[in-house]
């Protein structure tokens, strides 16, 4: 995907995002659009250095070091930057994503068809077992380490 | 502009999102537990009804634009968390050995409580393709390369993959929100646990579990939001080189046990569970 294409679609995302941060969270809308501005530009940085960095690591990995790095004690900016994004509500920028994601889910809905209803069943162990194992380990370690 | 041609697509997306943020969060009571509809599941399930092959309200080729855009605003949320970790770096790095010691959960999980149930339903080596790992992409890539994407371990993940797509979200978002509502997990532990390594099905549980526990809103997207990252990242080397060989022994010592091969020693038809 070229450079425009890709800022062209994170900017119709981007007023989808905003608009619905709005209606559902009341943030107002001029400081959520700079907030949004900011992610994206990290996302752009993190996506060039996984393109041009010659180190085999996922493009996750860059764009949340460069997130992470921008609100840490080092970064200049990190008090503006905690302040415009903290106005982009979390949730606010998964319903579009998820509309996305189901919108594309038509695709996919001839091959689950021909699935057996035990490859299903076994699906929903798999979500259950990783998201309850993991929560059960974290409850005992940060209980042994005094954490809660 | 490709991205202008495919205008239905987003108008559909932009429509679906302002239905859905005008409904906004509701919970219903369900024995002792609540279960928690944010608008973000909405927006699947409706985008689903829309994208219906049978309605013809869209193309495959604008569901498959629709697959782009999805990977590209995945990295927004990617970058949110991120800032939103950022001023509490230090208080991450305290709960350090908590985080990673969880992750064991994330990776054992998914084989502890699927395998045994894929081989009781009567799976075969599928089970292993579909239990190794939560099977989001980078999963896939390591049992094409191990096996090819035509074996029974391809038809494994494949299956649980596309599960995953169309409803892991809202799964994982329902089960968040119930267990968080039934008070017995620290939300701490449970936004940790939520980090199940797929950005959608981290953003419903995460979601669902800050809607339980308001109060602690910033902390459980910070914790929720390291635990993915750190499932993601290590995920790709722990499921090839730890999860996957010690899923097909577990396979190979459970299945004569528990498995086709159990029924096929005590003289049943093997094809009957088929």
């Amino acid at each position: 995907m070229k450079w425009t294409e890709t800022v062209l679609v994170f900017i119709v995302t981007g007023i989808i995002t905003v608009i619905g941060n709005t209606i559902g969270y009341h943030h107002p809308l001029s400081e959520a659009a700079i907030g949004y501005l900011m992610l994206l530009a990290v996302v752009l940085l993190g996506m060039a250095i996984s393109k041009y960095v010659p180190l085999k690591l996922p493009m996750v990995f860059w764009i949340s070091l460069l997130a992470l790095l921008s609100t840490s004690a080092i970064s200049p900016w990190a008090k503006t930057i905690s302040y415009y994004t903290g106005k982009l509500d979390f949730t606010a920028i998964c319903t579009p994503i998820l509309a996305y994601a189901g919108l594309a889910a038509g695709k996919d809905l001839a091959m689950f068809k021909q699935m057996s209803w035990r490859i299903v069943v076994v699906a929903l162990a798999v979500y259950t077992g990783t998201f309850v194992l993991a929560t059960v380990v974290a409850q005992v370690m940060l209980r042994i380490e005094g954490l809660i | 502009m490709k991205v202008l041609q495919d205008w239905k697509i987003h108008l559909g997306a932009l429509i679906i999102v302002v239905i859905c943020e005008m409904i906004g969060t509701r919970k219903v009571q369900m024995g002792p537990g609540v279960l928690l509809f944010l608008p973000m599941l909405y927006a699947m399930i409706l985008g689903g009804i829309i994208s219906w092959p049978r309605l013809k309200l869209i193309s495959l080729k604008e569901m498959n634009v629709a697959t782009t855009v999805l990977t590209l605003t995945t990295f927004m949320l990617v970058a949110k968390l991120g800032v939103i970790i950022g001023p509490s770096l230090a208080k991450v790095a305290q709960s350090g050995l908590a985080l990673s010691m969880q992750e064991l959960g994330h990776f054992f999980g998914t084989v502890i409580l699927g395998l045994p149930l894929a081989l009781l339903l009567g799976l075969g080596r599928e089970s292993i393709g579909a239990t190794f790992s939560i099977d989001r992409e980078p999963n896939i890539a390591i049992i094409a390369e191990k096996y090819g994407l035509d074996s029974p371990e391809g038809r494994g993940v494949m299956s649980v993959y596309i599960c995953g797509t169309l409803f892991g979200a809202v799964w994982v978002g329902l089960l968040a929100g119930y267990l968080a509502a039934l008070n017995i997990f620290h939300p701490y532990a449970l936004a940790m646990g939520a980090g199940v390594g797929s950005g959608s099905m981290m953003a419903a549980a995460s979601g669902a579990i800050k809607a339980v526990f308001p109060e602690y809103g910033t902390d459980i997207l910070m914790y929720a939001g390291a635990s993915n990252l750190l499932t993601t990242i290590i995920g790709i080397y722990f499921c090839l080189f730890v999860s996957l060989p010690i899923t097909e022994k577990l396979y190979n010592i459970l299945s004569p046990i528990i498995g086709r091969g159990a029924r096929k020693t005590e003289g049943g038809n093997v094809n009957e569970v088929d």
